[in-house]
């Protein structure tokens, strides 16, 4: 390609990925007009009026750190559940080939698929069955580690399928056990992709709504998705508010993206399709 | 000893790690799929809720739902919102891998920012599109006065005509990104060299693309679809935010029908029986899904 064209192409690409993400702006730039400026029309592209103290008001009105505090702590919980089980069976599952390997990989695969929506009627059944709704938060994680951990296994055994076997081979050559050589060889060489994996996960659990709504009743254990549902639908109308809670929701989540983009690109590019 | 042993050196430190996850997946996943089906056959209310042995109820949840008046209007938006979220999704998504395809600088930086919709919250997601689409102070309304393509406003979330649009809309805008990065892999594995021969016989860009691209793509494409599928009827997040189904149904889709028969209406074995059948939809998609990839899957 020639100097020319590429930068076409990269200005094209600008404004593309503009495009693109407005939606995104579009939430900042409403949490921070008036009232009166939200229901002008035609609208303002840029706010006149910058007016930063939504964000401590609706903070507090909206009584956000109760919500993000839980969903810190059911996103860590998931997070905790799906690595600490997750790992081995990824590593065990790109070691061997087996017609064993594959019913067990074809498992997985099948269970990556389950929507949420089909889970949540038996779970919430059987979890009020053995008593687990007593204990909401918890419920929330298991559940909801048993659906993160499938998408988990798939892409961290890609990472482990890159570590060299022959490295392994060596160190238990040498005297190791199975299980030295896998905490001291293999799991320091897969880091990486497991932490990528891990914040992944994290993500997606910081976000999670339908187990968190169907299960948790108190609202001193929802997270702030379900704090959130509570003042929107089709006749919501306080949208600096809702745009303004929005933000302080995702904007951890996107930092958190930007930062690790290039590493949580590569690690779906390299395991998602597998 | 030997048992012990086996756990620290053997087959029995393997059979332990993939055993505890799978043991915890079964519990989770596997046993209350199958609870699901059996709910499905009996007939649960309020007061059987925590009985574990329920009358059985034959197929009789199956008729009751099929009867609902609003069956056939959950099937047929069901339907749409698949059929188009996906075609969106993959040819808005398909342009954009063909495009970052190219060496410009920048290009791998800038594709992995429009990630960044896969990553939020679904439910903010909602939020924001429930405002970008508001009939009457929406930014999308005045986008299209401006430019002259409607004279009034469309009342995309309230208009029973327009509803399931809505939520299509931003289900497209939600998995673009991953579609392209799906797609992308695809087209990078294609071997460069091919695309210079076909050049030196003067194919040019449109013959290049149906000739090597799409062809070399079958596979990846072929998963690409039917994860596309998956991920759609594993929607939910976006209707609570945007339609909660309405105005009338007229927005409904299986999976959201099924939470509100469950937790809404507390009707439980509807609610069972309605994602069984969704499960079925899952099944098919995944079948297609795990041939496009067995031979990749055995690595």
């Amino acid at each position: 390609m020639t100097r020319r064209a590429a930068n076409w192409s990269l200005l094209l690409a600008l404004i593309l990925a503009a495009f693109y993400l407005f939606p995104l702006y579009w939430m900042y730039v409403t949490s921070l007009k008036s009232n009166s400026e939200i229901y002008a029309n035609p609208p303002t592209f840029w706010p006149l009026h910058p007016d930063f103290t939504i964000y401590p008001d609706v903070w507090i009105r909206k009584s956000m750190p109760v919500f993000m505090k839980n969903s810190l702590i059911i996103a860590s919980g998931v997070t905790a559940v799906t690595v600490l089980l997750g790992t081995g069976c990824a590593y065990v599952l790109a070691r061997y080939r087996s017609v064993w390997i594959d019913i067990g990989l074809f498992f997985v695969l099948m269970l990556q698929v389950l929507p949420a929506s089909v889970m949540i009627t038996p779970l919430f059944v059987g979890f009020n069955q053995i008593g687990l709704l007593n204990f909401p938060r918890l419920a929330v994680v298991l559940a909801t580690a048993a659906k993160s951990m499938p998408f988990f296994v798939v892409l961290v055994r890609a990472t482990f399928m890159s570590v060299p076997r022959e490295l392994e081979e060596s160190a238990l050559v040498d005297g190791n056990s199975r299980v030295g050589a896998f905490f001291f060889i293999v799991l320091p060489l897969a880091r990486n992709g497991i932490l990528v994996c891990a914040i992944l996960t994290f993500m997606q659990a910081f976000g999670e709504y339908i187990y968190s709504k169907s299960i948790i009743q108190d609202p001193l254990f929802q997270p702030a998705s379900v704090g959130l549902s509570a003042f929107l639908g089709p006749n919501s109308s306080d949208w600096s508010s809702i745009m303004a809670y929005s933000a302080i929701y995702v904007t951890p989540i996107l930092a958190i993206f930007v930062i690790l983009q290039r590493r949580i690109v590569s690690g779906l590019t390299s395991g998602a399709l597998k | 000893m030997k048992p012990l042993s086996s756990l620290r050196d053997g087959i029995g430190f393997d059979l332990a790690l993939v055993g505890a996850a799978l043991l915890f997946l079964l519990a989770l996943a596997g046993l209350p799929l199958v609870y699901n089906v059996l709910m499905s056959f009996q007939k649960v209310d309020m007061f059987t809720l925590n009985a574990l042995i329920r009358p059985f109820a034959g197929f009789q949840n199956y008729i009751d739902v099929y009867r609902q008046p609003e069956f056939w209007m959950v099937a047929r938006n069901t339907l749409i919102f698949v059929f188009f979220s996906i075609l969106g999704q993959f040819t808005i998504g398909f342009a954009l891998a063909v495009f970052f395809g190219q060496d410009f600088p920048g290009a791998k930086v800038i594709r992995g920012l429009f990630l960044v919709s896969w990553v939020m919250p679904g439910l903010v997601v909602g939020a924001i599109w429930s405002w970008i689409l508001a009939g009457d102070f929406g930014v999308l309304n005045s986008i299209l006065r401006g430019i002259g393509l409607i004279d009034a406003p469309l009342f995309w979330k309230s208009d029973p005509s327009l509803s399931i649009w809505a939520v299509v809309i931003a289900n497209i805008w939600l998995g673009v990104a991953f579609n392209m990065l799906l797609l992308s892999v695809g087209l990078a594995a294609i071997p460069r060299d091919l695309y210079e021969a076909a050049e030196l016989d003067g194919a040019n860009a449109w013959q290049r693309f149906c000739t090597i691209t799409l062809p070399m793509m079958r596979s990846t494409v072929g998963a690409v679809l039917a994860l596309g599928m998956i991920a759609t009827l594993q929607q939910f997040d976006l209707f609570p935010a945007l339609t909660e189904g309405g105005p009338a149904n007229s927005s409904n889709v299986a999976q959201y029908w099924s939470w509100q028969m469950s937790f809404k209406l507390y009707d439980f074995a509807k609610g069972a029986t309605i994602s069984v059948m969704l499960f079925v939809l899952v099944l098919i998609a995944s079948i297609v899904y795990v041939r496009s990839t067995r031979h990749e899957v055995r690595g």
